[in-house]
């Protein structure tokens, strides 16, 4: 950066015979101009919408804000109530629970799956575009559709009782609720996770798989020691991408429980939300989001490493 | 590896079993919006067809406006997203400039974060402007993502440097080089990231709930979110409004799925 202040400027740059050097430098002032020009919108829309909202939210963190009215300054309050709000506690248990159980299985089911569909043929991509539709169509309308499935006389309603497993409310039975979000959720991700797998497997070398069939080796043994490691990166990435969404996955808990029963359903995102819209306990919110957005910060970071990842190979 | 006859039809059986699993809440979804006021919630069976009289019920309320709404601000979104992400994912990629680090790492950081973590700071900056209940404010703060700049960066460092240089050579600025060289090598990147926020304003719930109180301005989403409230146990018709918003991402995957796939490999395999 101190070349491009150093090198000279006006018309004698322009001089047909002029040095090496000076050339250089006209040239990476050209460059830098240009840059500085083409990432300036996108520079000035993260500063408006990112950094300047952020900082203005640690600020809030510290006062009592309710949309209305003034902000008064409460030091360390808002975060002392985080230490001992036993409905933050609630969420984060909930969250845990909901991230965890929907991301194993997805990412399991889905890596299964990928083995067979990722070989070339027609019959194979019609599958995975099958498995695919769920994960394209909008949250809220597959919310629409489990809603109608987990009502009372819904499919999931009487496929039970026709099994001879009596009514349950699906939704609204504080035991169930959780486990019928997850069930969506799997439904709706396992085709976008299938997806990533089957690009991973077909990157690999066919001929070390083909080295592993030749020794005779089982199936079993070829994937865990041959096709896992391999894959790793791409596992990697898939749990990286599905832990950072399920951790602010807001929908599915607003559309199908709205949180409850008895907040059983009451994920991080939400809570956020319920504290900051619906209580209009601005102050107390930005404390809480502060927290979640450090966290997300270092997955974030975590994420950009496994995108680059590789060089440590 | 060649896996024997017996492998491949028992995996292909039963992942087709799957997919046709799979497959039920959407077929659910098709027939009771096909069926008329005495449902079968179940939907296993077509209860006659009535689905052009549901659609016809659905848009006689406000859905037409939803979904001119919903049209706005996902073309709106993607155009601009696409538009800002060019520029400056080729900059960040081929361009040395001042600040050019710290706005990689500004895009790194919030590469993760998804609106419900910073819906309050986004929120609060908006209220200040003033725009809520305008199109700038919903429009806006969704307008930039880290996740574009990310992409087309990543895909612009493929770009062979001797076509750029060929046009250095001819005496074109760095901004036409941009415009006449880079550019057209970026558009299978700036298709998959047009597709990918299109569907992601499409389906976005959350921001417009913040920022529009006026019903004029609502999206389909925020229509579907609060038709339960307002047809109570409908069903037909919610789930005709469901079919309704499917519509559109089913038929753009089904036309450009390549695109999708490049756009969430993305990074996940070695090249």
């Amino acid at each position: 950066m101190s070349l491009v202040r150093a090198a000279p400027a006006g018309p004698a740059a322009r001089v047909a015979k002029r040095p090496e050097g000076q050339r250089r430098s006209a040239r990476r002032r050209r460059t830098a101009g240009a840059g500085i020009t083409l990432s300036l919108p996108v520079a000035a829309f993260f500063v408006v919408f990112w950094v300047l909202p952020f900082c203005n939210t640690v600020y809030l963190s510290f006062t009592d804000y309710a949309l209305a009215g003034d902000a008064n300054w409460v030091g360390l309050e808002n975060y002392r109530r985080l230490l001992d709000d036993p409905q933050l506690h609630n969420s984060i248990k909930v969250t845990a629970i909901y991230t965890v159980c929907s991301v194993v299985p997805t990412v399991a089911l889905a890596l299964l799956a990928a083995l067979p569909l990722a070989r070339p043929g027609k019959v194979n991509g019609l599958l995975r575009a099958g498995l695919l539709v769920p994960a394209v169509m909008p949250f809220v309308a597959t919310s629409i559709i489990w809603v109608i499935i987990y009502a009372d006389g819904g499919l999931a309603d009487t496929t039970l009782d026709g099994l001879g497993g009596g009514h349950i409310s699906w939704l609204g039975d504080e035991r169930y609720a959780m486990w019928s979000l997850i069930v969506m959720v799997v439904w709706k991700h396992l085709g976008l996770f299938v997806l990533i797998f089957t690009a991973g497997i077909q990157g690999l070398d066919r001929d070390v798989f083909e080295a592993a069939a030749l020794d005779g080796a089982k199936a079993v043994r070829t994937f865990f020691s041959i096709t896992l490691p391999l894959l790793r990166r791409t596992l990697l990435f898939v749990l990286v991408i599905a832990v950072t969404g399920a951790m602010q996955s807001f929908i599915p808990a607003y559309l199908l429980t709205q949180g409850g029963p008895a907040n059983a359903t009451e994920v991080l995102p939400l809570y956020l939300y319920n504290n900051a819209f619906g209580f209009q306990k601005m102050g107390y919110a930005s404390a809480l989001a502060v927290v979640l957005l450090l966290v997300m910060l270092i997955l974030s970071a975590a994420q950009f490493r496994v995108l680059r990842g590789g060089e440590d190979e | 590896m060649t896996p024997s006859r017996t492998y491949r039809i028992v995996t292909t059986a039963a992942l087709t079993l799957l997919v046709l699993v799979m497959l039920i809440p959407v077929y659910v979804m098709v027939s009771i919006a096909a069926a008329g006021d005495d449902t079968d919630l179940r939907g296993i069976t077509f209860n006659g067809f009535h689905l052009a009289g549901n659609v016809a019920d659905v848009f006689g309320g406000s859905f037409g406006r939803f979904l001119a709404n919903s049209l706005i601000l996902s073309f709106s979104v993607a155009f601009i997203d696409v538009a800002l992400s060019a520029a400056a994912g080729y900059a960040l990629a081929r361009l040395r400039f001042p600040g050019r680090r710290l706005l990689f790492g500004t895009v790194i950081g919030t590469l993760a974060l998804a609106p419900p973590m910073i819906m309050i700071p986004m929120y609060v900056i908006v209220r200040s402007l003033g725009w809520i209940d305008t199109y700038q404010g919903m429009i806006a703060p969704m307008a930039v993502s880290a996740l574009g700049v990310f992409l087309v960066r990543q895909f612009a460092l493929g770009i062979p440097g001797e076509l750029l240089d060929a046009a250095r050579v001819d005496g074109a600025g760095e901004l036409r080089v941009f415009r006449t060289v880079a550019f057209p090598l970026l558009r299978p990147a700036l298709l998959t990231l047009f597709l990918l926020q299109f569907l992601a304003q499409w389906d976005n719930l959350l921001w417009p709930l913040l920022v529009a109180n006026d019903r004029d301005l609502w999206t389909l989403p925020i229509g579907l979110a609060t038709f339960q409230t307002e047809h109570g146990t409908n069903y037909h018709l919610m789930m005709t409004a469901a079919l309704i918003i499917s519509v559109p991402p089913l038929l753009l995957l089904a036309m450009l799925q390549r695109y999708y796939v490049a756009g969430l490999t993305l990074g996940g395999v070695k090249k």
